[in-house]
């Protein structure tokens, strides 16, 4: 089911994208529309896909019956078509987004499913719609009379440009809640993806035999969450890194990468400032989607002090967007055979590309976290310069004979004596150190509003 | 060799002195002062720099130092009883601790305010040399250390003698004069050592020929100490003052600093400047009148002319006419010259012929 879904959602994407060329709009909703039929002792799992909204506009389906029937051995090997649903079940959907531009229905055995398949299908729409935030998504599932709705519906997303092509709208919400004495509005709810180099990639010999050709390429983007620029002092501590593989046409590769399982076995972790990167086992990646790495952390030296610096835990998200360009592919169905082609022989493009593209991906980790390495040394500047402010500012108190003075300072931060004094003003310093705030008016906040049917980033200004 | 001795080589002098010395009284009432500074009123001031800190802590603030800013001239007014001093409301260099830039110096002004302190409360002293061996790491260069010295000291309102930090001078004296330290060393400046022209003046017995008289220098641009030693002469003494610099533009800026101070420590102005100073050489014009030799005449370099310009801009030349003359001419001939470029007239013209000559008839200006 997974598959063909994907197949659906390929052909949505590419005649969308086909559009968005001439300018058109990303915004729009999507519906996958899942129930269950009975009939002849066979149980039958139906599935209508629709798109509408402005990011389909120009999508004709009378015009595109030719093609359909064409695609249909590609796209639905394992299935066959089926009418579409009752009206009312798209009510809901049309409501928001209009009436579709594109509706296909397909029925499955349902007994060919694999198990778990719920929970892959839910996890593939919600890299979908990670890679392609400005598309509202609902999944609903009707079967044996439960409904169950999920919608994929992102908070904050981002615009990146890209040379030659239309741009990519991701989803940069921060999840991560922010400790109680953060103000409101002084927490950056989204995140900054920064654009890679786009390295090209060089297509294997037994790809090529089975028809792939043209220019391949491969366009890294980063995204580290949750961002705490506003917030220069406080120190970060990276704990997981996602790996993303997104097809030319912006939707989720599934399945593990065994290049990208042993990938951190070949990078420099000293250089990136990281004690190591061990790859999450397999089990953990099922309902995942990616590759996710750990980062293990060095033995903390100040927990043995008394009070220790805060730290951000950060996590990376490195989206690895294939590109591929062939003057002599312009056939709808040369386009979708070509990205099954890429999908299938991904990891012998990896591997043929090996050296190029781990040094590619040493290259944008160790600028992404660049800045987590600049804060451990300014807070290690931070920290010793401390150490001499309190211990002067101490000595003084100490040393004074003047009593009014002295009492100003104990009243002032509660101590009773000059050590209870000292243990104060560290804890106060070091707070108002680690939490200095710095508004950037790049940062989201979380007065943000949200404009489903727009296409304009929405962000607030600070 | 010199002409006669007695009441005439000194009549010029005489006049002036007793010119400069009405204008002291006239403007005594005028004149500020000079704050006494106790020792404990330099703690006090150290501890409401603590307490300042402490009150931020505890109202979650970071902790801020506000410098006035002492290299700008934005910051300095120009009074001609005074010279160059900090103008009230002059702009401040904030130096937070909360920032990676700025905590480290934070940091060292804090290290430096607990050695004033407990130097002061100790009636003891110390060099800005001790100050930065004793903690090179923190500090990183002597200069970093005498610029916080000079920092606190503007930041307090504190005369830097006050502090209990003493620089290591660089200036020397010699001639008519004895003096009591403070801690009741006697000082006979009769016996010195070297600096170029300095040397020559003493080789060549100046102060023996001219007596009574003292002749200082600061070796170049002068350090607090030498200025300190110059106004204390004026002060204590009421002494004419004159300057013998190079003709050039880095000489005449070195005058100006003992004459009118400097932007750096324009907040001392009131103790270091000696607004009475008079120009008695090497005049530009004095290079055509006296025909010093071509070969020992220099051009003016691009650096040499843009400095020109700029003192000419300065507030204190406006009441100089004749200082401005003599710049003109300056920027005019294109040339400089050192003083040492009279020996190309007679090896010892400079002692025998110029300065006697200068002194006798009033050839400062």
């Amino acid at each position: 089911m997974l598959t063909e879904i994907q197949q659906v959602l390929r052909l949505v994407m590419i005649l969308a994208k086909q559009r968005r060329r001439c300018g058109l709009k990303t915004a729009g909703g999507l519906l996958v529309l899942l129930w269950t039929d009975t009939g002849d002792s066979v149980q039958s799992l139906n599935c209508t896909v629709a798109a509408a909204g402005p990011w389909c506009r120009g999508i004709q389906m009378k015009a595109l019956q030719p093609d359909l029937r064409d695609l249909e051995e590609i796209m639905l090997p394992c299935a066959w078509p089926c009418p579409p649903p009752d009206p009312e079940e798209l009510f809901a959907f049309t409501d928001l987004y209009g009436s579709p531009k594109l509706l296909l229905s397909f029925q499955m055995n349902a007994r060919l499913l694999r198990p778990e398949w719920c929970a892959r299908l839910e996890a593939f729409l919600h890299t979908f719609s990670v890679h392609n935030a400005g598309i509202n998504i609902q999944l609903r599932f009707s079967l044996n009379q439960q409904i169950v709705q999920r919608d994929f519906r992102v908070k904050t997303k981002s615009r990146v440009a890209l040379a030659n092509q239309p741009s990519l709208i991701l989803d940069v919400t921060s999840s991560t809640v922010p400790p109680d004495w953060v103000e409101t509005g002084r927490w950056c709810v989204g995140g900054h993806p920064v654009l890679g180099g786009r390295l090209p990639l060089s297509i294997p010999p037994e790809a090529m035999d089975q028809g792939l050709f043209g220019e391949l390429s491969v366009q890294p983007v980063t995204l580290l969450s949750p961002c705490v620029l506003q917030y220069p002092n406080l120190l970060t501590q990276l704990t997981h890194i996602k790996v993303l593989v997104c097809s030319p046409s912006n939707v989720p590769v599934t399945g593990p990468s065994t290049f990208l399982q042993n990938l951190p076995a070949h990078l420099d972790c000293r250089e990136l400032g990281l004690h190591g990167l061990r790859c999450s086992s397999f089990k953990d990646l099922v309902h995942s989607s990616g590759t996710v790495y750990t980062a293990e952390q060095e033995n903390c030296e100040d927990s043995e002090q008394e009070w220790s610096p805060p730290r951000a835990q950060q996590r990376l998200l490195l989206f690895l967007f294939l590109q591929h360009n062939d003057p002599f592919t312009c056939q709808l169905s040369d386009i979708m055979a070509t990205e099954v082609l890429i999908e299938r022989h991904l990891e012998a493009i990896l591997n043929n590309n090996r050296k190029a593209v781990t040094a590619a991906l040493q290259t944008e980790l160790r600028d992404t976290l660049k800045v987590q390495n600049h804060r451990k040394k300014d807070q290690e500047k931070l920290r010793s310069a401390a150490e001499v402010i309190l211990s002067s500012s101490i000595s003084i108190v100490s040393c004074s004979s003047n009593m009014d003075f002295r009492n100003a300072c104990l009243n002032c931060m509660k101590a009773r004596d000059t050590h209870e004094l000292s243990a104060a003003l560290r804890k106060s310093l070091w707070r108002v150190t680690s939490w200095k705030f710095i508004p950037k008016s790049k940062c989201y906040t979380t007065q943000m509003e949200e404009h489903p049917e727009s296409d304009e980033l929405t962000r607030a200004e600070i | 060799m010199m002409g006669c001795r007695g009441a005439d080589l000194f009549s010029e002098i005489d006049m002036l002195r007793s010119q400069l010395l009405h204008n002291v009284e006239v403007t005594a009432d005028c004149q500020r002062v000079e704050e006494e500074i106790s020792p404990q009123d330099v703690l006090t001031r150290i501890e409401n720099i603590i307490l300042g800190i402490v009150t931020s802590l505890s109202k979650d603030e970071a902790p801020v130092l506000a410098l006035p800013n002492r290299s700008s001239w934005a910051n300095v007014s120009f009074d001609s009883a005074i010279g160059l001093q900090m103008s009230s409301g002059s702009s401040v260099t904030t130096i937070r601790s909360d920032c990676a830039l700025s905590v480290a110096k934070f940091a060292q002004i804090l290290k430096i305010l607990l050695v004033i302190y407990r130097l002061v409360q100790s009636n003891s002293y110390a060099t800005k040399r001790d100050i930065y061996y004793n903690n090179t790491q923190l500090f990183g260069s002597q200069k970093t250390v005498d610029g916080i010295v000079d920092d606190i000291s503007c930041m307090l309102k504190v005369p830097r003698r006050s502090l209990h930090v003493f620089a290591t001078s660089k200036g020397l004296i010699s001639g008519d004069l004895c003096y009591i330290e403070e801690d009741g060393t006697r000082i006979d400046c009769h016996s010195s050592s070297a600096d170029a022209t300095f040397q020559r003046l003493l080789d060549d017995d100046f102060c023996t020929k001219l007596s009574p008289c003292i002749i200082i220098t600061g070796k170049g641009v002068p350090d607090v100490n030498s200025r300190l030693m110059v106004r204390k002469l004026w002060d204590t003494l009421h002494i004419p003052i004159f300057a013998l610099v190079d003709a050039d533009p880095h000489g005449i800026e070195i005058m100006c600093i003992y004459k009118y101070g400097s932007v750096a420590m324009s907040f001392e102005a009131h103790s270091l400047t000696v607004p009475s100073v008079m120009w008695l050489g090497l005049l530009p014009s004095d290079l055509q009148r006296l025909r010093v030799p071509a070969d020992a005449l220099i051009p003016l370099t691009s650096t040499d002319e843009n400095k020109l310009t700029s003192l000419l801009k300065r507030p204190y030349l406006t009441s100089q006419p004749d200082w401005q003359k003599e710049m003109e001419l300056m920027q005019q001939t294109k040339v400089k010259a050192e003083i040492q470029s009279l020996a190309a007239i007679a090896p010892d013209y400079l002692t025998s012929i110029y300065l006697p000559n200068k002194l006798r008839y009033g050839g400062w200006v």
